[in-house]
């Protein structure tokens, strides 16, 4: 990680995009963007690479060897599974228990839809075969592990063609000796190299989640580890000195080499590099008390960040299957740009979940659609100007916008188009604003004292509706607003999380036991960091507790010190109980669950540019009628370009701003400020102290 | 009606189901007992000020739609005694509109300048309420009186002030107070963080549009319905159910639905069904109705509105004095499984007559025992056992689901992970494993069932109430077969094992318990069923090599790992005419 190197570089492979950022030393930025290649995503990069040396006039090796950072935000483990490319899987399990990752604990995202089926499962259960032996809940041998049955196994995994396998024994979160036994059999017997153990991947009670969770993991592991080493290796040998980095699940980055046996922990990759946004944009906003509402295409995420830190989750549902691996919390709503807004058979206006998706797209888009969506009434309400963007790869049609609204909502509901238009869109902000409070409000936050950061291509069409109804003063918008992720992916830590499963009481734990534990897992987090170059002052450890009132099934983790003190521990406890569920058990017994260390490889931040300042007022270049808001309804508005906006302009609204990566919506008594980074910032008028 | 703006219609209706599911994570992570945090064996819900259910986005299926009895039950009670700040409590499935005694409902008045306007309420079912057996369920209950305390609507918090003397009585009258009085203050928090939002909603609105709206998303929901029913062939459709027993012998007792679909209205017609029965499987109204409601909402769309409006087009008659409709003191607190489960079934099967390719297949009825002990604190536990849950009905155009928790729930609760059963309770759980042979058989076949074994290593108390061990429940419709039979089996330390009975109480040592969960019905001739899928169910050890060639017609080849293409379309051939005669009764209610 040499610090006086000079370009940081950020990739993202979408989709259709490899989006590439480029921040030099001043924090200048530069985007470039090429077609990915879905069959070699990593040749997408490298073109990305190719095209963004030339732009700068250097060769491909002399800017990857003047790089300081290489980070990659790639979706290839999560597509692996929503796809259904994953690996042919074989899972060991301990005798009696070899269905649990089928039986799924009986949960379903919504009981009533008792029509449609499970995702299939991952693996089939011919090649989920069981082992004899057990430990018991203590960790203590029970029944002796029969290699035996691990030799037969693998004779089955064999014959079956299995590509990676999945060991998950019974209680072996309490003790783990049989397990890594049955691996270290199944590695050297066994037809593959990949070899997940649960033990290792998830060390958490409960056979079902940590079974799943391990079953991800192997599904995904030749695949994207198999892409993520090449990608290594070509980088390297065109010049890039550092090692390339992954955003994990947890928000923080991490090698290529230590992801290797956790893949999995890439699974929310994308969306966990808003944590590194916000950070970022925090500097510039002047606040560490953030929620970002980041909105694409097809989805909105919503991640809170107080006093500089995000909270944490180990519940994700990746496509239908469970994941519990530590992860930044991010609501997720099915809100973007393409979402379809019908009428049901009863004359009540709904919005999503169903997305239009890239083909068909929006109505207006002309490439078949027919369904009215987000982007179609923003075009009605003359939001969003009809012409072409992205450099002709979009092109809108406002007749047809308002032509799929007329026939599918204004008709239906006797109302007119600009009426519908604005239904639709009120109702949006509706879910956007409930998606905001799931993470603010519903979890003792108030929104007041938060900034709104609305982000993503959508996003800063509905900040400021959304930051209102929230009770916000302001709404911040970032100038690329459309490359959120990828910025933040050049401004994060690495993290290393270690868990270990320990049940007791908190008044009567034994504060060396716990000592030895957190001391283990620190040795092991500190050991992984002096290994990737963190040495003294850039290595560090965080200690947690996961605790809960006995009985309770949910775990609330609580950062403690290097001394175990119960009282302060459990004041912290309570404190943050109330917060969460409006009220405490006094005197209530509290159970130790789990001891957490996170260890924490700081890489020197990215710091905001400082454009020019503005010379002169702003002028608008265009002026059209365009629907506001309900209060204000149709104004005629002021449109201007986004590239002849500096640091300094104040513009009063109502307002349009055109930026490269988005379109920005001022209200009518509402002032856009451009911020000393060049971003913006909308002080929202009305909004009560 | 028709002057509503359909923008702010739509707008209430999220905000008030948005409201509903807030109500619901509060709960969710704030009681304490396993049966809500787990097992979401609890509702939120939103009444008008009349009582009437205006959302109840969260909740479990059982509960639909049931809410109205309670609510109106307090507003008859207190009538111009309502003040800010009180909070109701009740239970009585007889005096105040309770569905059965261990679903408790907390209901919170919300006022806005003065006016009543509407009602936050948690209906939750309480780890244990007294009465002559722990864990609430007493399998030898005769009278309502055997099955725990009993509420009238009462006032639990006065204007702000909880009554002290009040909480005590009920904290004397459970054997788990520890869980009950968190699991209160929950319920109570729920109430309260829904009453706040709905107030805002209405001062928002202000309160006259808030209440038109409130009848607005009624509206819209009865039209929902409606228009669902409305695409039917009107008709009389009958269905009928059994019990094998009356909780203490063998006896034939049926149960009868006869519905008459005409235009946009249904009306469902009990008549034929026995009269009330010693055991406690007779249902109150409030549960007869929610069960009515659950059946006809999962049989359509499941976005299908599940308010009172919705079921405005459905009328019900409950003959007084059966087990639909049951006299004090009938003892009633297996309602919500038995007769719910059987009422849901013949709603599913006789709509299934007017909208064939919307059948649904049965459930296999729940089939184990709940254990309960004292730790070493001299505390009793309640553990229940739904590792044992059962396999799933196949339904249109997928498999049963092969194990679910009960089908009252549709699924809805959550199967405990063992690994947490042997930290919460003194047992060694030794499998949780898929049963083979035991799916209903069809073109989709019903779910398979598990084989669950647990020790429990200390003195326990079992409370017995199956209804899958005699006669199939699973039911196959359209030609598919039913699921297996249930088996309990209990051998304590040293001794032989014994059959467990499908009603009682037994006292044992410790003891090894073993479930045999009922399979689900299938949907569909089983010769019809793709090779592929009977050959990756032979593979699975789900289905027997015997059974996929006797009953699905498919030769698996000597590899064990491809379908004999020749031989299945011989034995395919041989074996049509004789399932070409009569078409199977759509309701194959097994003999």
């Amino acid at each position: 990680m040499t610090a006086e190197a000079n370009w940081r570089i950020g990739v993202d492979v979408g989709g259709t995009f490899t989006d590439m950022i480029l921040v030099d030393r001043r924090g200048d930025i530069r985007v470039v963007k090429v077609p990915t290649v879905p069959s070699d995503p990593a040749e997408g990069v490298m073109a990305a690479v190719g095209k963004a040396a030339a732009e700068i006039g250097v060769p491909v090796e002399g800017l990857l060897g003047d790089c300081a950072l290489f980070v990659h935000g790639s979706t290839i483990a999560t597509n692996t599974v929503l796809e259904g490319k994953g690996a042919r899987v074989g899972m060991l399990t301990t005798e009696g228990f070899r269905d649990s990752l089928e039986i799924r604990r009986g949960q379903r995202d919504n009981p009533w839809d008792h029509r449609t089926p499970y995702p299939p499962v991952l693996v089939p259960r011919y090649l989920r075969l069981p082992v004899r032996g057990r430990v018991d809940r203590t960790g203590a041998e029970d029944a002796p592990l029969e290699l035996a049955d691990v030799d037969a196994a693998m004779r089955v995994f064999k014959d079956e063609g299995v590509e990676a396998i999945a060991v998950c024994l019974f209680n072996s979160y309490a003790g783990d000796g049989q397990e890594v036994a049955a691996a270290r059999r199944a590695e050297a017997v066994g037809p593959t190299r990949w070899v997940s153990v649960s033990s290792a991947v998830a060390p958490i009670a409960g056979e079902y989640e940590r079974g799943s969770t391990t079953v991800l993991n192997a599904y995904v592991a030749p695949r994207t580890v198999g892409y993520l080493q090449a990608l290594n290796r070509r980088l390297e040998e065109r010049g890039l000195k550092s090692p390339l980095l992954l955003i994990q699940n947890n928000g923080g980055a991490v090698t290529v080499e230590h992801v290797a046996d956790r893949p999995a922990t890439l699974l929310l990759s994308g969306p966990a590099a808003g944590v590194g946004a916000l950070s970022y944009y925090a500097a510039a906003a002047g606040t560490s008390d953030l929620i970002s509402m980041e909105i694409g295409g097809t989805s909105c995420d919503v991640i809170l960040m107080t006093a500089g830190k995000v909270a944490f989750t180990s519940n994700l549902d990746i496509g239908g299957y469970a994941c519990v691996l530590p992860s930044v919390e991010v609501h997720t709503i099915g809100a973007g740009g393409g979402t379809i807004a019908r009428v049901d058979a009863a004359g009540m206006l709904q919005v999503g979940p169903q997305g239009a998706g890239a083909r068909p797209g929006p109505a207006c888009y002309g490439l078949g659609g027919t369904e009215p969506t987000i982007t179609d009434a923003q075009v009605v309400l003359g939001r969003l100007k009809p012409g072409t963007y992205a450099g002709g790869a979009v092109a809108i049609d406002a007749a047809l916008a308002a032509r799929s609204i007329e026939s599918k909502i204004a008709k239906p509901l006797g109302i007119s188009v600009e009426r519908a238009a604005a239904g639709i869109i009120r109702l949006m902000d509706q879910k956007l604003l409930q998606a905001v409070q799931r993470l603010s409000s519903e979890r003792g936050h108030d929104p007041r004292r938060f900034t709104l950061v609305a982000a993503g291509g959508a996003g800063p069409l509905h900040g400021g509706t959304v930051a209102r109804a929230l009770g916000c003063r302001h709404v911040y918008l970032p100038r690329l607003s459309g490359a959120f992720c990828a910025l933040g992916m050049l401004h994060s830590d690495v993290r290393h999380d270690y868990v270990r499963v320990h049940f007791i009481d908190l008044d009567r734990a034994d504060p060396r036991g716990l000592e030895t534990i957190f001391a283990a897992l620190e040795r092991e987090a500190i050991a992984t960091l002096h290994s990737e170059g963190f040495v003294d002052g850039a290595a560090r450890c965080e200690r947690a507790l996961d605790l809960r009132y006995v009985g309770q099934q949910w775990d609330i983790t609580v950062p403690v010190g290097a001394a175990f003190d119960p009282a302060t521990i459990r004041r912290d406890f309570d404190a943050e109980h109330d917060r969460l569920f409006g009220h405490i058990q006094p005197g209530g017994i509290i159970e130790i669950t789990k001891a957490r260390v996170t260890g924490v490889g700081r890489l020197p931040p990215l710091s905001p540019g400082a454009p020019p300042a503005a010379e002169g007022a702003a002028r608008p270049t265009d002026r059209r009628k365009a629907w506001i808001d309900e209060t204000s309804g149709w104004q005629d508005t002021a449109i201007y370009d986004g590239g002849g906006l500096a640091p300094g302009h104040r513009i009063e609204g109502p307002a349009i701003v055109n930026e490269q990566t988005t379109t920005l919506l001022v209200g009518r008594d509402d002032v856009l400020v451009v911020d000393k980074s060049g971003n913006y910032s909308i002080e929202l008028g009305g909004v009560a102290e | 009606m028709s002057t509503l703006d359909p923008i702010t219609l739509a707008l209430v209706q999220n905000r008030l189901d948005h409201v509903a599911r807030q109500m619901g994570w509060v709960m969710i992570r704030t009681s304490r007992s396993p049966i809500f945090n787990q097992s979401h064996d609890f509702s939120c819900f939103i009444t008008d000020a009349a009582g009437t259910l205006v959302s109840q986005a969260d909740g479990i299926p059982i509960h639909t739609g049931g809410g109205g009895f309670a609510v109106r039950a307090l507003l008859g009670a207190f009538a111009g005694r309502i003040d800010e700040g009180d909070v109701f409590l009740l239970n009585d499935p007889y005096v105040a509109g309770g569905n059965h005694l261990p679903d408790w409902v907390i209901a919170r008045p919300v006022f806005v300048q003065g006016k009543l306007v509407a009602f936050t309420c948690n209906r939750a079912h309480q780890s244990d309420i007294g009465g002559g057996a722990a864990g609430t369920y007493n399998p030898q209950a005769t009278e309502i009186f055997h099955e725990g305390i009993r509420l009238p609507p009462l006032k639990l918090y006065e204007r702000g002030q909880v009554r002290d003397d009040l909480w005590q009585l009920l904290m004397i009258n459970t054997r788990t107070p520890h869980l009950l009085d968190g699991d209160l203050r929950a319920m109570i928090g729920s109430t309260r963080i829904g009453a706040e939002e709905v107030a805002s909603t209405v001062r928002d609105l202000g309160i006259e549009a808030a209440l038109a709206n409130f009848e607005g998303i009624l509206d819209h929901a009865d039209r929902r319905l409606r228009a669902a029913l409305a695409k039917l062939p009107d008709g009389v459709y009958r269905a009928e159910e059994r019990f094998d027993n009356d909780c203490f012998e063998p006896k034939d007792i049926p149960l009868v639905a006869t519905l008459t679909k005409t235009g946009e209205r249904l009306t469902v017609d009990f008549t034929g069904t026995a009269p009330q029965i010693r055991g406690f499987k007779n249902s109150s109204v409030a549960n007869t109705y929610s069960s009515v409601y659950a059946g006809i909402a999962s049989f359509f769309d499941s976005d299908l509105p599940r308010n009172e409006g919705t079921f405005r087009c459905v009328d019900i008659i409950a003959p007084e004095g059966s087990i639909v409709n049951a006299r004090p003191p009938a003892p009633m607190t297996m309602c919500t499984v038995f007769p719910a489960h059987e009422i849901m079934h013949m709603i599913w099967w006789a709509l299934g007559q007017a909208d064939p390719e919307r059948s649904l297949a049965g459930w296999g009825k729940n089939s184990f025992p709940n254990a309960s002990g004292r730790d070493a604190n001299g505390m009793t536990w309640v553990m229940y056992n739904w590792g044992g849950n059962s396999g799933a009905g196949a339904a249109g155009a997928r498999d049963g689901f092969n194990q679910m928790g009960p089908m009252i729930t549709l699924g809805g609760l959550t199967i405990p992970n063992a690994e947490t059963y042997e930290q919460l309770y003194p047992v060694k759980v030794r499998r949780h494993e898929l049963r083979c042979d035991a799916a209903g058989p069809g073109k989709y076949r019903g779910g398979t069932g598990v084989t669950y074994e647990v020790d429990i290593l200390t003195d326990a108390e079992y409370s017995f109430r199956a209804e899958g061990l005699t006669r199939p429940t699973g039911l196959g419709v359209r030609g598919g077969q039913s699921g297996a039979l249930a088996t309990i089996t209990l051998t304590e330390k040293g001794k032989a094992p014994r059959q467990g009975p499908s009603y009682g109480i037994w006292r044992l040592k410790a003891a090894r318990l073993t479930i045999e969960s009922p399979g689900g019905g299938g949907v569909g001739d089983p010769l019809q069923r793709e090779p592929a899928r009977v050959l990756r169910d032979v593979r699975d050890g789900l289905v027997s090599p015997q059974v996929a060639a006797r009953t699905y017609g498919v030769v698996i080849a000597a590899d064990g790992r491809s379908v004999d293409q020749p031989a299945t379309a011989r034995r395919r051939a041989e074996k049509q005419p004789a399932q070409l005669v009569p078409p199977a009764p759509l309701t194959s209610v097994a003999t």
